[in-house]
């Protein structure tokens, strides 16, 4: 299990991350709320791979169409929350400026989601007691 | 203070990573990305061009058959069709290679559909926007190419 170091550090992502949604949102020259919904895709990412790694026992199998499947759909939901932004600024819903601070958390907040995946979620020995 | 930079190596990460491993993973990704961001593109269009005039919206039905062609073709595993798996399916060999016959055929006249729409719907009528048609069209390659690479790009070998 990797420290509190790690720990730390993705905390300090999330942290940084929803800092450029909110400054995208709240800056008083924007001062548009209509990006907060990336919220929900944010939420939504990780699901799909936690459900196949509780559905799927096999963790050594090459090809894994459960995963593969969870791949695809985690994909679609993280496109999803960066088209999102760029469709509101293309529709003069929000400034491109405010789209392009959304697009920097939306990475930010990514990049410490996969982090995160990555550094806790590689178990082997996988006990069922850490959820 | 002196000296606080001599821990950093760079150029120390071991990447043997095994990239045949991954080509499952690659592919995934890949198709993810393609499909939705078809979808993005026509969600796109419709925000811009609302009214029935600029973009009839009958047009979206072509990017809904390409999805359930998208579903179809992936649904069925290529050694169903091969009759190598270990269960036979609802619909057995025959079944799943008629499924697959009828996902290819939606996804060729999706894609055919879309060319279809952009060149008849707007370029022939020499229409003021085209920015729709040229969205329908992307959507559906997109769409297609996507469920190519969900398709084919994944192994199925089970011991590599």
């Amino acid at each position: 299990m990797a420290g509190i170091k790690a720990l730390i550090s993705l905390s300090f992502g999330g942290a940084i991350g929803l800092m450029f949604l909110m400054l995208g949102c709240a800056l008083p020259e924007y001062d548009q709320y209509w990006p907060l919904f990336v919220l929900f895709f944010y939420i939504l990412s990780p699901i799909p791979y936690c459900i196949s790694r509780r559905v799927v026992d096999d963790t050594d199998a090459a090809s894994n169409a459960c995963k593969e499947l969870s791949l695809f759909l985690t994909t679609g939901i993280v496109v999803s929350a960066f088209g999102l932004p760029i469709i509101f600024a293309r529709a003069q819903v929000i400034a491109w400026g405010a789209c392009a601070l959304v697009v920097t958390g939306n990475v930010v907040i990514f990049a410490t989601i996969l982090g995160f995946f990555l550094v806790f979620g590689s178990n082997d020995d996988f006990s069922w007691q850490q959820w | 203070m002196s000296g606080f930079l001599d821990s950093i190596r760079c150029g120390d990460c071991e990447c043997n990573v095994d990239w045949g491993e991954k080509r499952n993973t690659i592919a995934s990704v890949a198709a993810g990305v393609l499909f939705f961001t078809g979808w993005w593109i026509i969600i796109d269009a419709a925000v811009k061009y609302p009214d029935q005039d600029n973009f009839n919206h009958a047009y979206h039905a072509c990017g809904v058959i390409a999805t359930v062609a998208f579903l179809m073709i992936n649904a069925v595993s290529n050694g169903q069709v091969r009759g190598d798996s270990y269960s036979e399916g609802c619909l057995g060999q025959t079944g799943a290679r008629v499924w697959l016959f009828i996902g290819f055929m939606l996804a060729f006249g999706s894609l055919i559909a879309s060319m279809w729409i952009l060149f008849g719907g707007f370029v022939v009528p020499q229409k003021a926007v085209v920015y729709p048609g040229i969205a329908v069209f992307f959507q559906n390659a997109f769409i297609f190419f996507g469920g190519l690479v969900f398709k084919f790009g994944r192994t199925e070998d089970l011991w590599q």
